[in-house]
């Protein structure tokens, strides 16, 4: 799922200095699972706020509410109501929602309280790694599942560079070289041939926002 | 059933608002259920349960949201705990459920999480 | 007072045999006629935007490939790539037997065809019954066309054996004793009574025809009134939603949203 970061409690508190009556929304998907942006976190963000603005002697009125998921329409639906009431809208969804919700919301600012981060796994309790950068050219299978795109710094897809630092990555020590990785599990599985194979760098598919079609409705948009 | 009611904390007249901003189209849902079990097998919960019957949708859509219009919103918290467990628990709202007479299952159990999320009942991920 | 004395009062008969039936038809339609348009209220027209190739329009799309294998084909950065739709193939064999078995009918085949028959015999044989048309030729001078006595007969031996298959259904699967109230033993017997009435009174089983003939236009009556407020509403409910409401399981060309 999408793993999110929240913004650091001053970041927001310059975005929301200029409007007194703000709506914090929650989103009860990714960002509630990877615990950033839930209902308990809109709370728990709004009694901060409060906190602070209180030290500062300003007076906001900072109300929350929580929806399904921000990235679908029909969720917002029960925001429509609510949100002329206030001057400023601030969202805990991830950025996906942010843009949804501004782009219904057009006449109101809208203003990201997480930063989005990833596409990863939960590691541990609040622990999340990320896994994958959506490049729309999945070749996990010939390289034993491990993403070169993410994990190579350089995004490599032919083998490691001549800067690997023993087991690791010239950029740090702590970070393994994804290339090693792949290799061994590879090799485990008796599947080196796939790597020996030189492939085609990734053909980057993403600076342009895609459009993603399944294909059972093509004939439904596509003219 | 003759369980004294613990009405602190839940504020009914909340939830018969949000009852009936949907009224008609939930109540002929419920109406035009026919029981018929057939949105069992399109449930990934429910076959990956082992078919327990409690993770139909259409078992947790009148046990959640077919309660509150029943009962016509006098809940109390523990009922809620309960409908917390059913819509969160046994449902992600993936919205892949099929009814053979086209009930719009996911919009009803969304309409039971908004319910519990106004009354402050929500699923806790922190929380094994 | 026993029911066959209560039926056989002239009043009562005649009243079953008459007014009432004018009286459950005017229901039946104006109960329908009022929950198809509470109904067509809530649905809205939602405009389906097609997509045209333009610029910053890259649709994400298995056949550009950047394997070697694929070299060749069409690549998303040459010129056209835009311009050629998805191949417009007629749907072949292959697509609907995929579709057939992940729909309702290849999970549930039995099922599927127990309810499929009954439900079609359920308005099939009152339409088509031979002394329904009589009925009719004598109220009206117009009828349907009848079936034979002995297929409209087998056929109501179907309806009753598959109401049967229901009810064991209701009673004994776990999965569907779970949501079951006594509303839905009520209703299957409403729906069984003018077919085993019917049956009974055809044949003559029980010495007393005027009863049990009174007690299959009653029962008929009270379906009929039942249908537009109680879940037999489902027949219309269904036609309306999987044809009209866009879903992964829609029909045809629905495009309306609730």
């Amino acid at each position: 799922m999408i793993k999110a970061k929240k913004k650091p409690v001053q970041e927001i508190l310059d975005a929301i200095s200029r409007y007194e009556k703000i709506l914090n929304v929650g989103c009860g998907g990714c960002v509630s699972v990877c615990l950033v942006g839930g209902q308990k976190e809109v709370n728990a963000l709004n009694a901060e706020l409060k906190v602070h603005l209180k030290k500062a002697g300003i007076r906001k009125q900072i109300d929350g509410y929580t929806v399904e998921r921000q990235c679908n329409a029909s969720y917002l639906k029960e925001l429509d109501n609510k949100v002329p009431a206030y001057d400023c809208i601030v969202s805990m969804a991830c950025a996906a929602g942010v843009q949804h919700m501004a782009q219904r919301f057009s006449k109101i600012p809208v203003y990201p309280l997480v930063n989005t981060a990833a596409i990863g796994v939960d590691k541990d309790l609040g622990m999340y790694e990320e896994n994958c950068r959506a490049c729309g050219h999945c070749v996990l299978g010939y390289t034993g599942g491990i993403c070169p795109v993410t994990r190579c710094a350089k995004g490599l897809f032919n083998g490691p560079c001549g800067g690997t630092n023993g087991d690791n990555c010239e950029i740090s020590n702590e970070i393994p070289c994804a290339w090693l990785d792949i290799y061994k599990r590879l090799k485990n599985q008796g599947r080196l041939d796939d790597i020996i194979k030189v492939r085609p760098h990734m053909e980057w598919q993403n600076q342009s926002p895609r459009t993603i079609i399944q294909e059972p409705y093509e004939r439904r948009y596509l003219v | 059933m003759f369980r004294k009611k613990n009405t602190a904390g839940v504020n009914s007249d909340e939830i018969r608002a949000i009852l009936d901003e949907k009224k008609t189209k939930m109540k002929l849902s419920l109406k035009a259920c026919a029981h018929c079990s057939f949105c069992a097998e399109s449930c990934f919960l429910f076959m990956g349960h082992n078919k327990d019957p409690k993770y139909m949708p259409s078992y947790k859509f009148l046990n959640s949201v077919g309660v509150l219009y029943k009962k016509k919103g006098n809940v109390d918290k523990l009922e809620l705990g309960e409908m917390r467990d059913l819509v969160w628990e046994r449902c992600v709202l993936c919205t892949r459920c099929y009814c053979p007479i086209g009930i719009d299952i996911p919009d009803m159990l969304a309409l039971g999480r908004r319910i519990c999320r106004s009354q402050g009942v929500y699923p806790q991920y922190d929380k094994e | 007072m026993a029911l066959s004395h209560i039926f056989s009062w002239t009043f009562m008969y005649d009243f079953i045999r008459g007014p009432m039936v004018w009286i459950s038809f005017i229901i039946f339609f104006c109960g329908v006629v009022f929950q198809v348009r509470r109904f067509m209220f809530l649905l809205k027209e939602q405009p389906v935007k097609k997509l045209e190739p333009g610029p910053g329009k890259f649709i994400s799309r298995q056949t550009a490939s950047h394997f070697a294998m694929d070299r060749g084909k069409t690549r998303w950065f040459k010129k056209g790539w835009f311009k050629k739709g998805p191949d417009k193939k007629d749907p072949d064999k292959k697509d609907w037997i995929v579709w057939f078995t992940v729909s309702i009918a290849g999970v549930k085949p039995f099922m599927t065809m127990v309810t499929t028959i009954f439900h079609v015999l359920l308005i099939g044989v009152p339409v088509f019954v031979l002394g329904h048309n009589i009925l009719l030729d004598n109220a009206f001078g117009i009828s349907m066309v009848s079936l034979p006595e002995n297929v409209s007969d087998l056929l109501t031996g179907v309806v009753i054996v598959c109401i049967l298959i229901f009810f064991f259904r209701r009673l004994f699967l776990d999965r569907v004793k779970i949501i079951t109230g006594y509303e839905d033993y009520v209703f299957l017997s409403l729906a069984a009574a003018p077919f085993v009435t019917g049956y009974l009174a055809y044949h003559q089983v029980f010495s007393n025809y005027k009863l049990l003939i009174s007690l299959h236009i009653l029962s008929g009556e009270l379906m009929l009134m039942a249908i537009p407020f109680t879940k037999f509403i489902h027949m219309i409910y269904m036609i309306i939603v999987r044809f009209n409401v866009a879903g992964e399981y829609s029909f045809g060309n629905a495009r309306k949203s609730w």
